[in-house]
């Protein structure tokens, strides 16, 4: 493991001793006090991706999953609102609701059978003539606790375990324009992410995984056997033969960003696997139909966004995938595909290119996975101290979208991201000391 | 809870398959432990629509509507074996070292020239640490001049439905 005198207490911790404006130190893939440090910090103060509203659509529906180290249940209540409840008896702390996703009225508690209602209220408790007059109190006070802020935009839903904060469209900011670019994909804006989640377990930090998504320059290498055995990439990975950009959008959020290089083909669907559009009749149909011929030829043309969402949460063009933190060195990597409704043509086609690209099988994010297993195992080098991230910053450009840089192998999203961890992960956030 | 004491039929025996059948999917076992690729490839019939090979996550998916961790046709499946065999393939170089048990093999059905055994599998997989895989595997095997071809294998892991490891080998 990298060592850094890391002080026990978070009032000394200095976040300038870790991460600068162009390298950041092997200690914050390692160290578990970092690790620690951003569960109360990241996950428990700011905005996170729980959720897709597909996944919830009918009350009662539940999911359970992570916010940093808190299990919680995200479900549409009898009330039509979806909550996101920690999944904590509040009588003796059991782990309420033990399913990955299903239907329920009630939660019921299998330790002594106390039952809550599908908004968090407690409902029932036997024998409750123990609590003598005092029940009504307790019935009153002992609903779950809950996610103070949940909120929404085109779908994706967040919450917050912090009762004050920026809103999420503050904390979304320019990353909006990548949920609308997939969006801009679905006839009725819709999507739907109930194709199943495949769950990948990364022996890697959380940050490894998230970074790799966004970094331009790995795929000749990483993926160089694709490319050798199977077929070419989609367009060239020499930055020099491309109009592709990365860009850090502020905010910890950052992309590849493709369009330009597909406008300048002006060719459809290069993004997926340059198919006919008479093959996709059907669906090319109903874009035109819901905006017209112009504007579907340039959704289909530009195709959907490659956009990372602070913090965990990343677009993968039709595949959407998150990630939950286990440990300073394993990370699960959640991974669906994007269907869109009342397209099955589309939908199969789309459900099979996932499963060549992504997962633990796949083409493209197993050997992500072996890399991500490498360099965590690289990291107990102590020397050199320092990851280095100052690629492309002489050539990064200020514009009204954020910080583009022109070379796709330039490490601006990283940049960006750790901008934001240093931030949040340095205090500013109102992170609770300990 | 109630126990049955009396269930309303017994449990029906199912035939062992026969002998060539079971020399077929050691065959097939020991190709995919040693990574031999082309040869595990050619096993496999060229002239099948239907040929699948599938890791799911859950026994009951739809492949219409919900995504597997494998779901590879035959032209896949030369894909797979294209980007192993390139020896670049990281998460496979250096390959893993595998050893797999099938037993308990039964003929779950025949159809005409087809017969399709279920068997569990017990594997052990050493790279960097040592893992263990476990779980039912299907097989579909036809009858042909040219001898058996493999049509289906399906896998169903015991631990499918949670989090997995990197599955770049031949499972």
């Amino acid at each position: 493991m990298t060592t850094l005198d890391m002080p026990t207490s978070a009032k000394d911790f200095d976040v300038n001793a870790v991460v600068r404006s162009d390298r950041v130190h092997g200690s914050v893939y390692t160290s578990p006090e970092i690790f620690r440090r951003e569960m109360d910090t990241i996950f428990k103060t700011g905005w996170v991706y729980v959720a897709h509203e597909s996944e919830v659509s009918e009350t009662g529906d539940y999911l359970t999953r992570m916010i940093g180290s808190d299990p919680v249940v995200v479900v549409r209540g009898k009330d039509g609102v979806v909550r996101v409840l920690l999944n904590r008896c509040t009588h003796r702390a059991n782990k309420l609701c033990n399913a990955d996703k299903g239907n329920a009225n009630s939660f019921r508690c299998p330790y002594h059978g106390w039952t809550f209602n599908n908004t968090g209220a407690l409902q029932g408790v036997p024998m409750r003539e123990g609590y003598g007059v005092a029940f009504e109190e307790v019935r009153a006070e002992l609903g779950l606790a809950n996610a103070p802020r949940v909120d929404s935009y085109g779908g994706f839903v967040f919450a917050s375990l912090a009762a004050d904060g920026i809103s999420l469209r503050e904390h979304l900011g320019g990353v909006t324009h990548a949920i609308d670019r997939l969006l801009n994909l679905a006839p009725d804006r819709r999507i739907d992410l109930r194709a199943n989640w495949m769950k990948h377990r990364h022996h890697a930090n959380w940050k490894m995984v998230v970074e790799n998504n966004v970094d331009g320059y790995h795929a000749l290498f990483t993926h160089a056997s694709v490319y050798d055995a199977i077929k070419p990439a989609k367009v060239s990975h020499v930055p020099a033969k491309v109009d592709v950009l990365v860009r850090d959008i502020g905010g910890g959020h950052s992309e590849i960003d493709y369009s330009e290089e597909y406008r300048k083909l002006d060719e459809e669907f290069v993004w997926y696997g340059r198919i006919p559009r008479a093959k996709l009749a059907g669906y090319v149909d109903a874009l035109e139909k819901a905006y017209g011929p112009d504007q579907a030829h340039h959704a289909l043309v530009v195709g959907p966004p490659h956009t990372l969402i602070w913090p965990n949460l990343f677009l993968a063009e039709m595949n959407v995938m998150f990630v939950e933190p286990q440990a300073p060195d394993r990370t699960i990597a959640y991974t669906t595909a994007v269907l869109i409704p009342g397209q099955d043509d589309l939908n199969e086609r789309t459900l099979r290119r996932s499963e060549g690209a992504m997962g633990p099988a796949g083409f493209l994010i197993a050997d992500d996975g072996e890399i991500g297993m490498r360099n965590q195992a690289g990291l107990a080098a102590e020397l050199p101290e320092w990851l280095i991230l100052a690629r492309g910053m002489d050539d990064d450009i200020t514009d009204e979208t954020g910080i583009i840089n022109r070379d796709k192998s330039a490490e601006t999203p990283q940049r960006g991201f750790y901008s934001q961890w240093a931030s949040v992960v340095g205090g500013k956030a109102g992170c609770d000391d300990r | 809870m109630t126990v049955e004491t009396q269930p309303e039929s017994s449990p029906a025996l199912r035939p062992l398959p026969d002998t060539d059948i079971l020399s077929f999917l050691y065959l097939e076992a020991r190709l995919a432990d040693e990574g031999r690729y082309s040869e595990w490839e050619s096993l496999w019939a060229d002239d099948d629509e239907t040929v699948l090979y599938r890791v799911p996550m859950h026994p009951d998916d739809d492949p219409r509507t919900t995504l597997a961790y494998i779901n590879d046709n035959r032209r896949r499946i030369k894909s797979r074996v294209a980007q192993l065999n390139t020896g670049n393939r990281h998460s496979q170089t250096p390959p893993s070292v595998m050893r797999r048990v099938v037993s308990n093999s039964e003929v779950a059905g025949q159809v005409g020239d087809t017969v399709t055994v279920e068997s569990n599998f017990a594997l052990f997989e050493y790279r960097v640490r040592q893992r263990f895989w476990a779980g039912r595997v299907v097989h579909t095997v036809r009858r042909s001049p040219e001898g058996l071809r493999l049509i289906r294998k399906i896998v169903h892991l015991i631990d499918a439905g949670g989090p997995i490891d990197t599955l770049a080998f031949l499972i």
